[in-house]
This record gives C-alpha cells, structure tokens and sequence, in this order.
C-alpha cells in the first residue's frame, strides 16, 4: 500500500501536469500562428517556414490591402467604442435599478442573463429577419450595434453586480445624513467608488464587440466590420497575411487590456489613497 | 439602502433602457424568428399563410435529421471532455496551488487567450492540424507515425480538438467559482472524523460543486450547439452542424426553412437548459 | 524520558515537535503529555503556534521534528482519518448539503460501521445532545448554539480518544459562552475522553483546564494547573499575559539566604529565589505581584514598598480596582475587596507595600538553571 503522503503528491501532480498541457494546448495555436507570419516571402500558410521575414507584415502595409482593411478596422472601433460606452451606462443603470429591487426585478436579472445564453447565431439571424420584414436597412452602425449590445451587457451587468456587492451602502447612509441628496450622493460617493467596474463594464463592452464575429455574421450590411473581412479573406485563400492580421489584431487587443487594465488600478488607488498623484 | 428608496419609480426608469433593448434586440427577433418558420412559402413572402408544411420538410428530409443528431452527438462529446478536464484544471488552480502570486499567474495565463477574438484562434488552429501541420511534424519527429495523419484537418476529430481548447474554461470557470467558496475547514472536518481524500472528494467536495459543474455543462451546451464557425473554419465544407444549415439557408434566401432550424436550435437548447437545471437548483448558488 | 517506553495510559506525547512554514517558526520544540481523560487549555495570543500543535496533533500538519504518540503509538506518519481523534473548529464546519443526521451518522459511516448499528445509535446521540427536533433540518437553517451540539454530536459519537477544539465558543454569543463551556465540561467528564481546548481567553483555560499550557512565538512559556500558573507565573510573559500581575524589571544586587534584592528604577525590592534557580549578580530580572497582594496600608511585614498616585478607580460589583502611577510614569495595579474599610481617592498619593513571599522571581536568559 503506498504511502498516503505519496499518493497525495501523485494527485497534485497529475492534475498539474493536466493543467499545464492544456494551457500549452490552449497557447500553443496561436504561438504557431504568431511564429509563422514571419516566415519569408516564400513561405506558404503551413510549415516549413522559408526565411524569416517582416514580409507579409510589411504586405499589410501595401496600399490595396490597407485600403481593404482600412475602412473595417475603423468601423470594427467606432463600434466597439459605441458598445463599450453603451454597456457601461446602461449597466450603471441597471445595476442601480436592481439595488432598488423593484417589483419584478428577478424577471428583469433573468432578461439580461438572456443575453448570454442566447447564441450569437440565433440574435444575428433574428434581427436580420426583423429588419428585413420591417424593411429596416442592415448597417453596421444600426443592427449590428443592437445585436453587439445584447451580447456585452449582461458582462457589464454582472461585473458591475458583483462590484456593487462588495460595496459599503454605509458610505451612502453617512453621506446622506450630513445632508447630501441622493442624487449628490450618488454622483459624488457611490460613482467614483465603483468607478473601477464601471470601466470593467466598458472593457468588456469594447473587447467583446471588437472580436465579434458570429453576430455581426448576420446583421451587417454591405460595410462589414475587420472580423467579417478577416473571415471572407480567410474563405479566399490562406496566406501569411492572415497570420500577420491575427498576430497584429492578438497584440492591439492584448495592449488595449493592459492600457485599460493600468487604468483601472490607477483609478481605485486614487480613489482609495485620495490625494491626487498618492502613490 | 441604497441611494434610491426601495422600489422607487426612479428604478423602473433606471432599469427601463436595459429592458428595452434586451426586449427590442432579443425577444423580438425570436418571436419572429418563430413566426417565420410557420411560413407556407420557400423564400421571403410576407403574406404567406401559415402552416407547419416547413418543419414536416425539415423532419422528412434524413438528411436534415442526421445533421440535428450529430450536432446533439458533438456536444455530448464536447460536455463530457470538459467536464472533466474543467474539474481537474479547477480543482489543481483553487485548491492544489497555495501560493497567491502562483494562483493569480495562473488564472492569468489561463484567461488571457479569451481576451484575443475568436475567429483569430479558430484560424489558429489550421497550420496545426494540417498535413504539414505541427501535430504531424511533432508526432513524425517523434516517430509515432511513420506518415502524416490527414484525418486531424477537415475532420471532426479536429473541430473536437479545437472546440475542446475553447470551451473547457466555460467548464472550469463556474466550478473554479463555487470551490472557492468552500472552506478548507469542511475538508479537514471530513478527514478528521475518518474521511479518506477519495471519499472527502466524492462525498463533500463534488456535491458541494455539482451547481458549479452544471453552469459549466449548461454553458458549455450553449456554445456547442450553436457553434458553425469552427465548424466551417476547420471541418472544411465537409461537416455540417445545424448552426452551419441555418447559415446556409440564409445565404440562399430560404429564410423560413432557416427559421425552422433556428427555432428547433432554440428548442433543443431550452430543452437541454432544462434538463440540466433539473440536476440541481440553480438558486442554491446565491444568484440575488 | 527514555526511548521507545510507550505509556499507553496517555492519550497524547509530543516530544521536541518543532513545524516551520518556510523561514517562520511556528512550533518549536514543543513537548507535552495528556494523561488518559485530561482536559488541556493551549492558552496565548494569537500567532503564538497553539492552532497550529493542535493541527500537528490531528493530522493536518507534519511535524518537521519530534514525534507525536497518541495512545502510546507513533503517530508522525498517520494520516489524520486514520488517527483515534475528533476536532471542533471554530466555524463549526458543518456539511451544507446534509441534514442534521446525515452529519452525525458521517462518522460511523467513514469508520464502516453497519446500517443498523449506525440507525439505532443516530438517534440516541442525537437525544443525548437534545438535538432530536433538528433531525431533518440542514445547518444554514440553525443558530450558533444548535450549530455547536451538531458539531459535538459529530465528534463524539465516533467514541474518539482525543478531542482538539479550536476556540470553539469563540463565534458564540457572550451569553451562551458561560452555559456552553460549563456542558463541555461537563461532558468531558462524563466521557473521560481527553479534551485538548485552544484559547487565548485566561477566563475560559482557568475555568475548564485541568492542565493549561501557555505558549508564546512557538514556545511553551510554563505547563501547570490554573493555580500554579496564576499564583506563580514562571516568565515575565506569563506574569504579563495573565490579567493581574503587577510586572518590575530590575537588576539582582545580591543573592542572600534565599532572597534576591532586585534594584529597579524605582527602588530596590526583596523576592524570594525559584527553588531551581539562583540568579547571577548583575543578572538582568524581573518578577511579578498579584494586584490584590498590594495593600495601601503596609504593616511591618510589608517590607516591600513603594510610592504611587491613584489615578483611577473602577468599581468592578466586588471588588474595587485601582489604578496607580510609580515614580517613574509606569502603571500598578492594586486590587480590594469592596467590604474593605479604606479607600484611595483619585490623586491620592500612597505608599504600596506587599511581603517579601508574595514576589514572585521569573525565570529567564540571564539566569543559570
């Protein structure tokens, strides 16, 4: 019979070694991908990489493909900007809603939790049959707005949920009995306090509508959005380009995270240590 | 108490936009979604009478049939791997791994690749699993096969392997979740009145985890059912899911027959929510 | 203490244990025994290493050093499911998911006890605790008393040889403390199984222990029944934990006919010498005096003495406590009875004194042993 501290140990090291090939597995796609979009100008979609090279790199750069990708890029940002304030303030407000637990306010956490659950295929798919029985126009600024928004807000939602459950309604009660209305209350206690999950929320907002794909699949019009000319690039032929979109598009979103991510811990240390430029 | 009285009209008009745009963007569609697929014509005709005509063509066809088994037979696959894979990776990340900065390492390395889009990932996967691809070349380094292995690309075999790398942190994330909020104490409780750590595991940890396993499962199915983007990026055009026909039907103008798999899409996975729910309550989770 | 000797009629011997987390010393050379059915306070403040001897008894930590012998068998290598204890933890850890029951019964279950032995003796435990009426119930919907019975009928009921409690009273209403410690008692003795009580509460150890060990940075301070330990404190840290003790640091002047004269700053005093010991010249000491020693009105037997200014009094029902400042700004505290004729009003000055045998001489670096 093995010694039990044996066994113990054996466990904790199986389930590590699970962990760690599957991180790698995880990972490792999109190490590959990254690697092969600097093989040389000979180099085809697959191993063996012929050269190492900034080539395909510097293709995205050629006029014509930049104009391809231009115009998307920007409308994949202006979108992902427009959801990402969207999802902030109306999570805000609904989070606050929630605290007030209005009647069928259970109904309303579960209309949201919707969101979720519902596939993107199917949100894209109903609202390009609405639009159409209604003759509303498809475009990337209407629809697929609409579509984006469904998504991302019930992650504001939650996030903002679970920032408001961590906070001290007593911050408030004292504010209100040294004479502050609610509304002051509010805008001068309770907002900068959650200012961190309300920047979450938008974060959320932002990344979530920038990648999306299988909704806006549906709903965009004639102007597509990056993921959807990415896609149609990608039904084309397979080339290095597209790696060096993947690896480039990978890099921006990784840096918006951090920028934001920097962002918020320096909002909730100035908010927690008061003086401005505290360390 | 909050900044509003409880049940403040104030509330209502808070909560109003949120409501509104869930309703107009989501429900809305879904009705009509419903209401097309009763349609008694081929394409777009908005006065078409309504009959079940379309879904007794769905149902005739075996084609079509075998297409809804094999999406329900991909997800079971899919669920039952990231049940366990899911409860390992959690189980080693909240409880093997003491050290704070080794928790938060991991959890970062963990998550990190959800924040980069999807489709990039997807796309990710081809160069790996293709015939030059770096499976083949590692497992032809390694002498395990003496050629490469063409049945990774354009198989379900490498749609699985790609959905698995996706999905098992919607698995882990709940159970992650849920075991934290069990104290150690129950653990060294169990143990000192006799408990063994398999039977410490199987009688206290899993059942204590089983809401955190089945919103795994739950979200896991979600995704699974309706996923045609891996589908159509790997499987090459030679698998078909139900997501993928809906798709199909679309770009060809069917609109009502793509309804009727829509709406059946939607039925199965209100079906398999329900099934799942029924495992355990879903209240017991502290869900407000 | 010779090797391989094994006293079965101890429940519990811990030789030289010693436990590090990483460059912090938790336990260090903690040697201790439990006679068979005695009750044991672990007393100190916290981080002193009590929680974590009681984890190394129970299993749930290793021992880097020493060894632990429970019923005269080495227990180092046991798993903790596998050893004769029970343990009370101070959030009662009860199983969410299983009634009341279900909880008691989970003993005898993980001991392979049969169905029947298990359905017939549930329900008497759980009479002899008058949780009966809970039966069916599950934890979340009980209070903090009803918690505390589960989770002894949980213990107990496995019939085990020892049974650790980690501040067990400690999440309990005020009010309920006092009724709770009294039935622990209580069952203790009944039962005759060895109790191993952690605390940092001087109140609950003196009240409920038959031995308390006082410990301090991983260390055992002194080992003695709640007498010994009040009247005579071995180390300054226990004359300063235990409420009442007046502490003075001095320097030995001489050392004659078994009396110390210590010089402190403010003045020199005569303590009588620990039988084991006899402090060097010049050897930095220090020793105690119970507050209700000191009296305000030093008779010829009172050699000790020293000046002091009331300043405050609280009245405590009966007794009446004083506050008092030396010479050199340092606090004393004197106790009375509330019958006693003379009082000290707020700014009084006083002249202190006690008898030479009320001193009590600490044991401590400087000193030969």
């Amino acid at each position: 019979m093995m010694h039990w501290r044996t066994r113990q140990k054996l466990v904790k090291g199986a389930l590590g070694a699970v962990t760690v090939l599957f991180l790698a597995y995880q990972w490792l796609p999109m190490l590959v991908m990254a690697l092969l979009s600097f093989t040389g100008p000979d180099g085809g979609p697959t191993f063996p990489m012929r050269g190492v090279s900034l080539h395909w790199y510097r293709e995205l750069l050629r006029v014509q493909m930049v104009d391809d990708f231009k115009p998307p890029m920007l409308r994949s940002l202006l979108l992902a900007l427009a959801c990402s304030v969207t999802t902030a303030a109306l999570s805000l407000a609904a989070v606050q809603a929630m605290r007030a637990r209005f009647r069928a306010s259970g109904l309303f956490f579960y209309l949201i939790l919707l969101g979720v659950m519902a596939p993107g295929l199917l949100v894209g798919f109903g609202v390009a049959v609405v639009a159409r029985i209604l003759g509303i126009q498809l475009a990337w600024y209407t629809t697929t707005f609409a579509v984006h928004v469904v998504w991302t807000l019930p992650f504001g939602f939650l996030t903002l949920l679970a920032v408001f459950n961590r906070f001290d309604r007593r911050l408030e009660e004292a504010a209100l009995t040294l004479r502050a209305n609610r509304w002051t209350t509010f805008w001068r206690v309770t907002f900068p306090l959650v200012l961190p999950g309300v920047i979450g929320a938008g974060l959320f907002g932002f990344t979530l509508s920038y990648d999306e794909f299988a909704r806006s699949l549906f709903s965009t019009g004639a102007e597509q959005t990056l993921p959807l000319v990415i896609f149609a690039q990608f039904d084309r032929q397979l080339q290095p380009t597209l790696y060096a979109i993947g690896t480039a598009t990978t890099v921006v979103s990784l840096v918006t995270i951090m920028c934001f991510s920097l962002l918020f811990r320096m909002v909730r240390r100035r908010t927690r240590t008061g003086a401005p430029g505290a360390a | 108490m909050s900044t509003l009285r409880q049940r403040s009209p104030v509330s209502y008009a808070l909560a109003m936009p949120a409501a509104l745009w869930m309703l107009g963007a989501l429900v809305v569609p879904t009705l009509f979604i419903v209401w097309v697929s009763f349609w008694a014509s081929r394409s777009f005709s908005l006065g078409s009478p309504l009959a079940l005509i379309n879904y007794a063509k769905f149902f005739q066809r075996p084609a079509y049939v075998k297409v809804l088994l094999d999406t329900f037979q991909q997800t079971l696959i899919l669920m039952a791997i990231t049940l366990v894979l899911g409860y390992c990776i959690a189980y080693f990340a909240v409880v093997q791994v003491r050290r704070p900065h080794w928790k938060l390492g991991l959890f970062l390395v963990l998550v990190i690749p959800f924040w980069t889009s999807a489709l990039i990932r997807t796309i990710a996967w081809i160069p790996f699993l293709g015939v030059t691809g770096v499976i083949n070349q590692a497992l032809l380094f390694l002498g395990v096969v003496g050629q490469p292995v063409g049945a990774f690309l354009y198989s379900r075999t490498g749609i699985t392997l790609a959905q698995v790398s996706f999905y098992t942190l919607l698995a882990t994330g709940p159970v992650v979740y849920v075991l934290r909020n069990i104290p150690v104490s129950l653990r060294e409780a169990a143990q000192c009145l006799g408990a063994t750590p398999a039977r410490v595991f199987w009688r206290i940890t899993v059942p204590l985890t089983l809401p955190g396993v089945v919103i795994g499962q739950i979200l896991v199915f979600l995704n699974v059912m309706a996923d045609f983007a891996t589908a159509s990026a790997i499987g090459g055009n030679k698998h078909a899911y139900l997501g993928n026909i809906v798709v199909l039907l679309y770009d060809s103008g069917q609109l009502p027959f793509a309804s009727v798999m829509a709406v059946l899409l939607m039925l199965c996975m209100l079906g398999g929510v329900a099934v799942l729910l029924k495992v355990v309550d879903i209240r017991r989770l502290g869900i407000p | 203490m010779s090797k391989g000797a094994e006293h079965t009629d101890r429940d519990l011997e811990l030789r030289d244990v010693t436990k590090r987390f990483g460059t912090f010393v938790a336990v260090h050379r903690v040697s201790l025994t439990v006679e068979r059915g005695q009750f044991v306070c672990l007393l100190g403040p916290s981080g002193c290493g009590k929680t974590t001897t009681l984890r190394i008894v129970a299993g749930l930590e290793d021992a880097d050093e020493g060894e632990v012998w429970i019923s005269g068998v080495r227990a180092n290598d046991t798993p903790p499911w596998k050893r004769d204890i029970a343990m009370m933890f101070q959030d009662f850890a009860l199983f969410p998911h299983m009634t009341v029951r279900k909880q008691v019964g989970f003993g005898l279950e993980m001991l392979g006890r049969p169905k029947e032995e298990i359905r017939r003796r549930v329900p008497e435990t759980l009479a002899t605790f008058e949780i009966d009426a809970l039966a069916e119930r599950k934890p979340d919907t009980l209070s903090g008393g009803q918690k505390q019975r589960v989770a002894l009928a949980r213990a107990l009921i496995t019939e085990p040889r020892i049974l650790l409690l980690d501040e067990p009273i400690g999440s309990l209403d005020f009010s309920l403390r006092e009724a709770v410690m009294l039935e622990l008692k209580n069952v203790q003795r009944r039962l005759r199984i060895s109790f191993i009580w952690v605390t940092h509460d001087q109140n609950e150890a003196f009240s409920l222990g038959d031995k308390v060990v006082v410990m301090n940075h991983a260390r055992i301070e002194q080992v003695g029944s709640p007498e010994v330990i009040f009247e005579r404190p071995r180390t300054r840290f226990v004359a300063s934990f235990i409420q009442g003790n007046n502490v003075f640091d001095g320097v030995v002047e001489s050392v004659q006919d078994g009396r110390v004269r210590v010089q402190t700053p403010v003045g020199g005093f005569v303590v009588p010498v620990r039988e084991t010991e006899s402090p060097l010249k010049g050897a930095g000491v220090s020793f105690s005096v119970r507050a209700e020693l000191l009296t305000e009105r030093p008779g010829p037997e009172h050699v000790n003495r020293v000046p002091a200014t009331c300043r405050a009094v609280e009245y405590l029902g009966s007794v009446r406590r004083y506050d008092l400042r030396l010479p050199d700004g340092r606090s004393v505290k004197l106790e009375q009875f509330a019958a006693s004729p003379t009082r000290i009003d707020e700014g009084e000055q006083v002249t202190l004194g006690w008898r030479v045998e009320d001193g009590v001489l600490h044991a401590g670096a400087d000193q030969i042993r």
